[in-house]
């Protein structure tokens, strides 16, 4: 059995096309999410990592924090090792 | 120092008269970030729209904008104009930035149509008072509700005014895959219509 191709009258599509022209309008971004957006999309300039490398208070709390990072580390690591080690023993 | 510093300000539209995109594309593509902010801002409004209209709310229309412009960057070393324009291809990051985003969420989300800003069309007074029709609303509804594809295509079509060639060459079909694709939307949409009792003569 031919299934019948359903098709669109030139004036369906006519009205329809209208319709959607008039729903789907360009908008304009609002100003301050383009100059959000503006900020957002940046990544640092050499000029930029250089001084960072130069800031001797972020390198300091930066350094510190790294080798407390660390020491905790070891200090948990000793702690269980102590443990498992006193286990095996017993 | 915030990248784009060269650009213009804000709603000052500077003709296109020394803009020549292949120049700019090289140099972008040569970490040139000057270069990148002229892309940027020639087309940042058009990918907000697609975003905006897929998305159909406001905060993620910006965060996914932020994202395609993101790994454009990260990317344009890699884009080579295969006869595929640089258009198409920010499209294509869009396309798939917005897929990915409706995937991660599982399901189709119809936004309520509260939460959908009406934003000012181009070329609106700014004092224009910001109101969608009820049978506007009742059409964007429908939109939501067919797939990704036609949602697209009926963005680009409208929103972004390109032609079944220029669509085409964004979701990969061809021009006459895309002409009847777009009937078949339209038959679906004049359906959904009918179904919904929707009546799209008042305005």
């Amino acid at each position: 059995m031919n299934k019948r191709k359903p098709t669109l009258s030139d004036d369906q599509l006519y009205a329809l096309e209208e319709h959607l022209a008039g729903t789907l309008k360009p908008v304009t971004p609002p100003m301050e999410v383009v100059q959000r957006l503006r900020e957002r999309i940046r990544f640092p300039q050499p000029e930029e990592i250089a001084w960072r490398l130069r800031d001797w208070n972020r390198m300091f709390l930066i350094f510190g924090g790294v080798m407390s990072g660390m020491l905790l580390l070891i200090t948990i690591a000793r702690a269980f090792f102590y443990l498992v080690g006193r286990r095996h023993i017993g | 120092m915030v990248l784009f510093l060269a650009d213009p300000p804000v709603g000052i539209h500077v003709p296109d008269i020394e803009f020549n995109e292949e120049d700019v594309l090289v140099r972008a593509s040569q970490g040139d970030r000057d270069a990148f902010g002229q892309l940027y801002g020639r087309y940042i409004d058009r990918i907000f729209n697609y975003v905006y209209y897929r998305t159909g709310n406001l905060h993620d229309a910006e965060d996914l904008t932020a994202r395609v412009f993101q790994r454009a960057m990260n990317h344009i070393h890699n884009y080579t104009d295969r006869g595929v324009p640089f258009s198409a291809w920010l499209y294509r990051i869009a396309h798939n930035l917005v897929a990915n985003w409706h995937r991660d969420r599982s399901r189709r989300q119809e936004i309520p149509l509260n939460d959908l800003p009406v934003l000012p069309s181009k070329g609106d007074h700014p004092e224009r008072n910001l109101v969608r029709s009820q049978e506007q609303d009742s059409l964007l509804r429908l939109i939501r509700r067919l797939p990704s594809e036609r949602q697209s295509l009926l963005i680009l079509k409208f929103v972004e005014n390109m032609s079944n060639a220029e669509i085409g060459a964004i979701m990969g079909r061809s021009e006459g895959a895309v002409k009847s694709l777009y009937h078949r939307t339209l038959l679906a949409l004049r359906d959904q219509i009918g179904d919904q009792n929707i009546n799209l003569d008042n305005e």
